[in-house]
């Protein structure tokens, strides 16, 4: 029989393997994380107190570019323009994917053919889709425009005028992104539960009720992950700005990636260049908490 | 079988050791028996759709003078060179041969990241081709008392005319005496589609080279003499003059069109008065209007009357590890013949007196451009912050444009946001 010591080395013994096991097969993911994501943005803060560091050696200039962040016009109106941006790009994309989700959920045959279809903006390169809004943008020989034109008689300056620059970005993103959304939200509502809806029909509820008080309530799962990624990748905006407006015009659709972009390669500014990505880092994580504490408290 | 000599074997014994000892005292540099050795990269904006093969023939001729020095060329894109400068120099190893505008080469000089090339231009062997190369280039290629390149090409910021429009509006003749015959054609020469004027106005599109001649002609420039502050005091009337353009109706709508846009417009037969760049001669030749067209530039100011010009100049990277070859082969590339070929096939300016006159003999347009146009440019000053403080002003321009600030105005933001930037 084992004392009572022996008993607790043994169980200490195996708690360790446990342990260890566990490690091992978290370590993968973990030297991922640490390498490409931690030790970066332990970097990146390093680099925010610093000048130079890139072509000639860094040096240490305490909270010089932290100052200047706080005094730059600029980074308020990039903060400004992102998160205007992902006001308008956010709500919208989810408003068209739910309504093409739940168009596609009744859909019997080809749904497969339509889902490729929807998804396929998604695919397409920043590059390609610019190019593809020139021909429907442009003021001379848009499609959009010459139907305008027919209409009010009048062309519309769509990327050229600093009150439509943003949300003809945030249209295009949505045009992009509708298809990704359509098919995850497809998904989500196919996976809920068929009887509560049959019986929410047997109980007389029509289409708009079963939508409002079963499929909405039932998805809070979806749309919790659907808003924390979309806001995480909306406040990132940086490629069809930089293709459509390269921030323009009058700095219109000038937008923290875009600033950052600006500060680290074009102004040879790393240092500002690492303050305005934590800025960024800060925004990201400020909003992502305020979105876990919204769906928790309704949860 | 027959047995060589031993004197013979002993000879060439002898010459194959000399040989392999040779081979390994110069393995490790680039010279070889008088010619020189090794792999080199070129990297340089493209001037023209055919560059690589226009460099291709640089190239060519280089290697029968250095058979043994293989150069490889690569391009970057102008509207990103920065991004694409600034990542191969990060990386440790960029280009041996750059070629950089007077907009960007400060910045990487300062830093650290071009070799200082002083010793190599004041070489006593190098003496007289350095000398075919006027004072004033070789200024914009000095700074913190170095040389960061050979200056050898220059790129003007002309006006074109439409002699057809602005002959039937009356005007041919006196459209560039002054701001206000300007403005005068600009509105006679505009209805039916036509616009009369037509100036960048996008930051992407470097719209400031198109304002700069304005500026310069009115005697001010973006930093004063000792480049401690503004220097843009006494452009307030020259600005208010373009944007009195914008606002009589006479421009394309403000922002709605890209530089070549605006050009395509232009080859239409629907602009009257187009800034561009010479460059786009080519394509005027290449494929002619169906109207008689000319270059020119602005009217004189109350100082002046300039043209706006940018010159290129070859680098060596600081850390590049063939410098013997990146410097033979800059040597190459900034000689009469080559330099002057290649400025034939882009539509550029040379820099080198000598090769001037008989240059673009079939081209009278660029003729016109190299003899009469560049003794009256006026290039930016090269300041290491003179991109950020270009793209940074640029959107004052850009609202003032629009209406919301007359020239006063325009002016003194800008002056603000250049002293914030300077001191």
């Amino acid at each position: 029989m084992l004392s009572t010591t022996e008993h607790r080395k043994l169980r200490l013994k195996a708690r360790i393997r446990q342990n260890l096991t566990a490690y091992a097969f978290l370590a993968p993911a973990l030297i991922f994380f640490v390498l490409f994501l931690a030790w970066p943005v332990v970097a990146l803060l390093i680099q925010s107190f610093q000048t130079g560091g890139i072509m000639s050696p860094a040096k240490y200039v305490g909270l010089e570019n932290w100052r200047q962040t706080f005094t730059d016009p600029l980074v308020v109106k990039s903060i400004r323009n992102t998160v205007v941006y992902s006001l308008m790009a956010i709500p919208a994309v989810f408003i068209i994917a739910m309504i093409l989700a739940l168009s596609l959920n009744t859909v019997r045959f080809g749904q497969n053919t339509f889902k490729t279809i929807i998804y396929y903006p998604t695919l397409q390169p920043i590059l390609l889709a610019a190019l593809m809004f020139t021909f429907v943008l442009h003021q001379d020989f848009g499609i959009l425009n010459i139907i305008l034109r027919a209409i009010t008689g009048e062309p519309v300056n769509f990327l050229g005028n600093r009150n439509l620059a943003l949300p003809t970005i945030a249209m295009v993103e949505v045009w992009k992104g509708a298809g990704f959304w359509t098919l995850l939200f497809l998904a989500g509502i196919q996976s809920l539960p068929r009887d509560l809806y049959h019986a929410a029909e047997l109980d007389g509820a029509g289409p708009g009720r079963r939508f409002f008080q079963l499929t909405l309530p039932l998805l809070k799962p979806t749309f919790f992950f659907s808003f924390i990624f979309a806001t995480i990748v909306n406040l990132q905006i940086f490629d069809s700005v930089f293709v459509l407006t390269d921030g323009g015009p009058v700095n219109a659709t000038v937008t923290t990636t875009w600033y950052i972009y600006r500060s680290l390669f074009t102004f040879n500014e790393p240092g500002y260049g690492a303050t305005l990505s934590f800025v960024l880092v800060i925004l990201v994580l400020a909003l992502t908490a305020v979105q876990t504490i919204l769906f928790r408290e309704r949860r | 079988m027959k047995h060589l000599p031993f004197r013979k074997i002993r000879a060439a014994s002898r010459l194959l050791s000399s040989a392999c000892l040779c081979g390994v005292l110069t393995a490790g540099t680039a010279w070889a028996d008088g010619h020189l050795s090794g792999d080199i990269t070129m990297i340089k904006g493209p001037h023209s759709a055919d560059e690589a093969k226009f460099e291709a023939m640089i190239i060519d001729d280089f290697k029968s003078v250095e058979p043994n020095v293989d150069v490889t060329f690569t391009t970057y894109d102008w509207a990103n060179m920065n991004a694409e400068l600034t990542t191969g120099f990060a990386s440790g190893n960029p280009a041996d041969v750059l070629y950089l505008v007077d907009l960007i080469y400060p910045a990487y000089a300062q830093q650290g990241a071009l070799h200082d090339m002083t010793g190599l231009v004041d070489s006593a062997d190098w003496a007289d081709e350095r000398a075919e190369i006027p004072e004033f280039a070789w200024a914009l290629a000095e700074q913190d008392g170095g040389t960061w390149g050979v200056p050898v090409l220059g790129a003007v910021y002309n006006i074109y005319i439409n002699k057809d429009l602005l002959a039937e509006a009356g005007v041919l003749d006196t459209w560039d005496d002054s701001y206000a015959a300007m403005m005068d054609a600009a509105k006679k020469t505009t209805g039916d589609g036509v616009h009369g004027f037509s100036v960048r106005t996008r930051t992407g599109d470097f719209a400031f080279w198109d304002w700069l001649p304005y500026v310069h002609n009115a005697g001010a420039d973006l930093l004063n003499d000792d480049w401690s502050g503004c220097g843009l005091a006494g452009a307030e009337a020259a600005t208010q003059f373009l944007i009195d353009m914008h606002a009589a109706g006479v421009t394309p709508q403000i922002g709605a069109l890209s530089t070549q846009e605006q050009f395509d417009l232009f080859k239409a037969g629907k602009i009257a008065i187009y800034h561009g760049e010479t460059p786009q001669i080519g394509a005027l030749i290449a494929d002619p209007p169906s109207f008689e067209w000319d270059v020119a530039y602005a009217p004189p100011g109350e100082v002046g009357q300039t043209v706006m010009g940018n010159f290129g100049i070859l680098s060596m990277a600081e850390a590049s590890g063939n410098k013997d070859a990146a410097w033979e082969f800059i040597k190459h590339w900034a000689s009469g013949p080559q330099v002057g070929r290649f400025a034939e096939q882009v539509n550029l300016q040379v820099v080198r007196g000598d090769i001037v006159d008989g240059m673009f003999a079939e081209n009278p347009a660029m003729q016109k451009i190299q003899q009469e146009f560049v003794p009256r440019v006026q290039g930016i000053q090269p300041h290491p912050q003179i991109l950020k403080i270009l793209q940074s002003i640029w959107p004052v321009a850009e609202s003032a444009y629009r209406g919301d600030l007359n020239g006063e105005e325009t002016i003194a933001q800008m002056c603000e946001i250049i002293d914030g930037i300077v001191q």
